[in-house]
């Protein structure tokens, strides 16, 4: 038998070539382009008064300089509002070089192409553009206030209001024994993939077409933007993501001005032109995430069961909507997590702000929603004195209530209905893992040395493999060798593994012998893209329908020179066999050989192919009337709603009595996305998402001033974490199977980052004694929050046990020890 | 467009030819921190002159004992060398805890002591600098400034020199050899930087026309009791909010040798000559620590963004010193 390769930890099959430097991205290619460059505006909310390029003209090396009045036709008007929605009443997108008014620092005004880099950069530093500075608005307090507009035409700043309730839920709260309310705060961050954007734009001149290479997470989606841009048929456009060194989300959105622009300078001076983002530029012109003030009114039973769940939310969508509202629908259904409040009631604000745009970000809102409902499920807990835990089990929606519908529109316009999960199975696989039940006494222990030390908690449900579809196309060619092709994108995630192992399995053939292209319109033409954890879902099905396909055409074919029946045939090792009889086989490229009459011979196998080959029915054409030439098949996977993976998590911290620093001591992962391709790549994924969170929880920010200048755009400055900062991470999983696909997968890119604030904000406040509400936190914030409870400014938690002693005040110093202080090993 | 010409000088004879002779030179390192600058607009020299080629990167051992590290080493190869590990391991402890391993692979020794201050406003070009242009004004003194300077600071600047080698260092009285066409010299450490005063422009003493060759280290037995030890906001590739480099010998319970050298307080490595001539002689414990830690403060001053930078360097000194103490610093 062929080995098991589904749901085998594989080792990644593209690692050797990336880590070895033998991956090809977006600035590996090009080498004889010509460069762009932007002038981008400084400014946070200005109107452009000038634009001088004189001083800049005599620059050798310059090809061109343009700014938006030079944009012809559509390439000159604003870019595509890609999610509309009807709550998005005042949808608004930016022009791919500005007009009249910038609306936030970094946005494009002109462009630049010259011989290099070096020498764009140069034209760039010569352009004056003069300004007439506006109000800028900064955060959403301000948004929300509405005293000064990002855009003069939308009132208040409000680009969408939308509202969902299911059930009565203001009688819901007043019937209820217990009411609580939480104000809640998550700051912004941002994707930082390792490799920014960049573009690069051929020009056919001869044939007429043109060829777009883009660090993107979607290729179709950037093929028909810019053919639609410029004017161009889909057919004389191709696009290739090359290796794409991380997403995350933000190369989701798309077309992204450079995108249009690349490509239209490209044909305009019949030269490749590329652009390549430098860190500084993803800082501030590339999109940011998280960011919502939360209010939450929740009213309960005695025994903690939610009666009826009332969350308005704000959130900071950035100065324009490219992506729709994507972000805050998410937030506004996921929030509700693996519960079922008696009911529930979200209305949300997408607000403007001149600041860069939001867009998904691994977790795309779920973070945010995490944060909420976990937040309101200590507070519960604590209000009643009962265990974390206890008070979430009661909550859970039941295995035997799947599918559970909850009655509201999810991000895909579709029924938000869990498809399956055993919440009470993963709980109790978590509470095993951490210890839960042992840690009183190990606290008690730990505050008998000295130490403080909280455990936190933090539940999700991601709704992943949102549709509308994906395709895999799969060609076995006369050596054996499998090519399999699908239209999505990959930016790291392991696809040429856990698709090849679909195929490995699903035709009976070495995985060695299997070829995964991603991203390619030329082999994939009808694509969605990666994005919201659907690509093992949505093209790994779609695969291994395909290999299906192909499988039974090489029955047949097998078959009828075999003489036996199909069923009789198993397929091996790339061998077709009949079982029980391994002597009388024939292999899978032999089978292509057959599957494909050919006029003429150009090797061995050609010729034993060729019309004139062997003996021949006369009556028959060579290619049947209801058949193809070639061994190969295709198929598109398109579901009728997206599968709702989940996991729980739990952290063990101690923070430092005396500077407040926080420390993960432990960190433990229940995870359920289904049945597993590749736990090795499940696992790898939850290790990045984990570390990713640990960045949201305790680091990562983006500092906006009064006047929009993002102060720390670098990465001395933004402090993600580094190995020094992530955990161990203890993992488990739990595979409850999707019943709505062929392979029983969900989705797991985005799952490790979904909980991680909550969890630590749970933990911290196990620790402290008091409720973390904002998040991220540092040790200067935690310092301070100390000193607002000991002078009672915030209540002790009430809980089951008792709150530490007040801060200790390292006494004899004179001064606030209100620093982070960390030794490198 | 700034048009810059690169040139390979042979020999250091060369090299010092160069930089006098063709105006706006200046010696190029590993490159970490100039082309930086250089790319920030802050420092825009008219010829590179490629000191890197040079016969400098030897570490070898003097006749007293001492090291004699050749100016052109690799930060790398610096704290991997396994008589600086054995003899010194608060350098090579200072070594690793700057920067990050691709950085320390290109930047050299020379470059280490010469890098400028990482002050934000430094390197914002919006912002008035007197370390940029001398008399322009500093918006660090009320600005968003947790780096900023508590020890030596003047009305014109509060940086800090960044570099943790040198705090370790002018620990070890170590000397920095220099050569110029009209000569050789050593300075020693403790007076190679300096402290802003007027002129915070000036960073060191190092005359336009001379070049680093090499760090002297002498011989001292007490390095083997020594530790460096680096506070900051992560735990790698991270500058210092407060750095000790420390050394210490006790006899008896009593502290017979001491010293102890700041980093990321003041506009030079820090020595705590203050705590080393208050702790000398006394019992080895925390309280006296903390006290002679805290006598080594009472000179600094904090800002709104700084103050807990006080309180962060008595405790880090003392938690240093105690360490040592536990781990054997008894002779």
């Amino acid at each position: 038998m062929t080995s098991q390769m589904f749901g085998a930890p594989v080792k990644r099959r593209e690692d050797p070539r990336l880590v070895t430097g033998g991956g090809r991205y977006l600035d590996d290619l090009g080498h004889s382009a010509l460069a762009a460059a932007f002038v981008r505006s400084p400014h946070a909310h200005a109107r452009i008064v000038d634009i001088e390029v004189s001083d800049a003209l005599d620059v050798d090396g310059l090809v061109g300089i343009w700014t938006h009045e030079d944009l012809p036709g559509r390439v000159g008007e604003p870019l595509p509002l890609l999610i509309p929605h009807p709550t998005l009443t005042h949808g608004r997108t930016q022009f791919a070089l500005a007009r009249d008014e910038v609306n936030y620092v970094g946005e494009a005004v002109v462009m630049v192409v010259a011989r290099d880099r070096y020498v764009a950069e140069d034209v760039c530093q010569r352009i004056r553009v003069d300004y007439e500075l506006l109000t800028p608005v900064v955060g959403i307090a301000n948004a929300r206030d509405g005293s000064a507009l990002v855009h003069d035409d939308v009132p208040g700043n409000v680009a969408c209001r939308m509202l969902q309730e299911v059930g009565d839920v203001d009688a819901a709260i007043a019937a209820a024994p217990h009411t609580l309310e939480l104000d809640l705060d998550i700051e912004r961050s941002a994707c930082m993939p390792m490799e920014g954007k960049g573009v690069l734009a051929r020009w056919d001149s001869d044939k007429g077409e043109l060829r777009i290479f883009s660090s993107t997470q979607t290729s179709t989606g950037v093929r028909a933007a810019v053919a639609a841009k410029l004017d161009l048929p889909l057919a004389k456009v191709e696009c290739i993501a090359p290796d794409v060194g991380g997403g995350f989300g933000v190369k989701i959105n798309h077309p992204w001005p450079e995108e249009v622009l690349i490509p239209w300078a490209a044909r305009l001076l019949d030269q490749e032109v590329k652009w390549t983002e430098d860190r500084r530029e993803h800082f501030i012109s590339s999109a940011h995430e998280r960011g919502q003030l939360q209010q939450i009114r929740v009213g309960f039973d005695d025994d903690g069961r939610v009666l009826g769940l009332d969350v308005k939310f704000w959130h900071d969508n950035g100065a324009y909507t490219p992506y729709g509202i994507i972000v805050p629908i998410i937030t506004s259904t996921q929030l509700l997590g693996p519960y079922k409040p008696g009911a529930y009631r979200c209305e949300f604000w997408s607000l403007y702000t001149n600041t860069v745009l939001v867009t998904p970000y691994r977790g795309a809102g779920r973070p945010q929603g995490c944060f909420a409902m976990e937040r309101t499920m200590d507070a519960i807990a604590d209000r009643l004195g009962l265990d974390r835990a206890e008070v979430r089990s009661r909550n859970f929606i039941l295995p035997s209530e799947m599918p559970y519908d909850h009655g509201l529109l999810f991000q895909d316009g579709r029924p938000l209905k869990y498809d399956s999960g055993d919440f009470p199975a993963s709980l109790a696989k978590l509470k095993a893992l951490v210890g839960w039940d042992d840690f009183a006494a190990y606290r008690e222990q730990a505050e008998a040395e000295g130490r403080r030390v909280g455990l936190g908690i933090g539940c999700y449900v991601e709704g992943t493999g949102v549709g509308p579809y994906e395709g895999g196309h799969i060609q076995i060619e006369t050596s054996g060798r499998v090519n399999v092709s699908t239209g999505l994108t990959s930016q790291g995630q392991g696809h040429e593994t856990s698709f090849a192992q679909i195929v490995a399995q699903e035709l009976g053939v070495s995985i060695e012998d299997v070829f995964v292209t991603t991203g390619d319109t030329r082999r994939m033409p009808y694509a969605v893209g990666t994005f919201a954890s659907r690509a093992a879902v949505m093209s790994g099905n779609a695969i291994a329908l395909a290999a299906r396909n192909v499988r039974a055409k090489a029955l047949r074919i097998a078959a009828d020179a075999l003489e036996v029946s199909a069923e009789d045939l198993e397929i091996v090792d790339g061998d077709i066999r009949v079982k029980g009889a391994p002597g009388t086989h024939m292999t899978l490229g032999t089978v292509s050989v057959m599957s494909n009459p050919l006029r003429y011979a150009f090797d061995e196998a050609a010729k034993a192919a060729t019309q004139f080959a062997g003996t021949a029915d006369y009556s028959k054409p060579p290619v049947a009337d209801d058949d193809e030439p070639g061994l190969e098949g295709k198929d598109f996977y398109s579901p009728t709603q997206a599968t709702f993976a989940n996991g729980m998590h739990a952290a063990i911290v101690e923070t430092d009595p005396v500077t407040a620093e926080v420390k993960i001591l432990r960190y433990c992962v229940i995870h359920d996305c289904g049945t597993m391709i590749n736990p090795m790549i499940v696992e790898g994924q939850v290790h990045g998402g984990v570390a990713q969170g640990v960045g949201g929880a305790l680091y990562e920010r983006m500092v906006y001033d009064d006047s929009g200048q993002l102060l720390n755009a670098s990465f001395m400055d933004f402090l993600m974490p580094y190995a020094s900062e992530v955990p161990h991470i203890e993992t488990d999983h739990l595979e409850t199977p999707s019943p709505l696909n062929p392979l029983g997968i969900k989705g797991a890119g985005e799952a490790g980052c979904i909980p991680v604030t909550a969890v630590i904000a749970s933990a911290i406040s196990d620790a402290e004694g008091f409720a973390i509400t904002s998040m991220p936190i540092s040790p200067v914030e935690l310092w301070e929050l100390r000193q607002r409870h000991a002078r009672g400014e915030i209540p002790s938690l009430r809980g089951t046990r008792h709150t530490p002693s007040a801060p200790v005040t390292s006494a004899p110093v004179t001064s606030a020890p209100s620093t982070p202080s960390r030794e490198a090993p | 467009m700034r048009p810059v010409s690169y040139a390979v000088p042979a020999s250091v004879d060369e090299a010092l030819a160069a930089i006098a002779d063709l105006p706006g030179a200046k010696f190029l390192g590993g490159g970490t921190n100039l082309v930086d600058l250089m790319r920030e607009g802050i420092e825009a020299p008219d010829v590179l002159v490629d000191v890197t080629r040079l016969p400098l990167a030897e570490i070898t051992e003097t006749a007293d004992g001492g090291l004699r590290i050749g100016s052109g080493v690799r930060n790398t190869d610096l704290a991997a060398h396994p008589l600086l590990r054995g003899r010194y391991p608060v350098v090579a402890q200072a070594v690793v805890m700057g920067a990050s391993g691709q950085i320390r692979n290109m930047a050299t020794v020379g470059g280490n002591l010469l890098q400028r201050t990482r002050c934000l406003y430094f390197y914002d070009q919006a912002a008035a600098c007197n370390k940029r242009e001398r008399g322009a004004g500093c918006d660090a003194a009320a600005g968003h400034n947790r780096m900023g300077a508590i020890l030596g600071a003047s009305e014109h600047c509060v940086a800090v020199h960044p570099s943790d080698l040198a705090v370790a260092l002018v620990l070890l009285d170590a000397q920095v050899e220099v050569v110029s066409r009209s000569g050789t010299r050593t300075i020693s450490v403790g007076d190679f930087h300096r402290l802003p005063g007027q002129t915070p422009d000036v960073d060191t003493t190092l005359a336009a026309d001379e070049l680093v060759t090499a760090v002297l280290l002498p011989p001292e037995p007490l390095a083997l009791r020594s530790r460096y030890r680096k506070v900051r906001d992560r735990a790698s590739y991270a500058f210092a909010l407060v750095s000790v480099a420390a050394a210490l010998e006790v006899r008896d319970d009593s502290v017979t040798q001491v010293r102890v050298a700041l980093g990321g307080v003041a506009h030079k490595p820090w020595r705590a000559t203050v705590l080393e001539e208050q702790l000398t002689g006394r019992s080895a414990t925390d309280e006296e620590f903390e006290r002679a830690a805290r006598a080594e403060l009472a000179q600094a001053v904090g800002g709104p963004d700084t103050e807990f930078k006080i309180g962060l360097a008595v405790r880090t000194i003392t938690a240093t010193l105690r360490r040592l103490r536990d781990e054997g610093g008894a002779a």
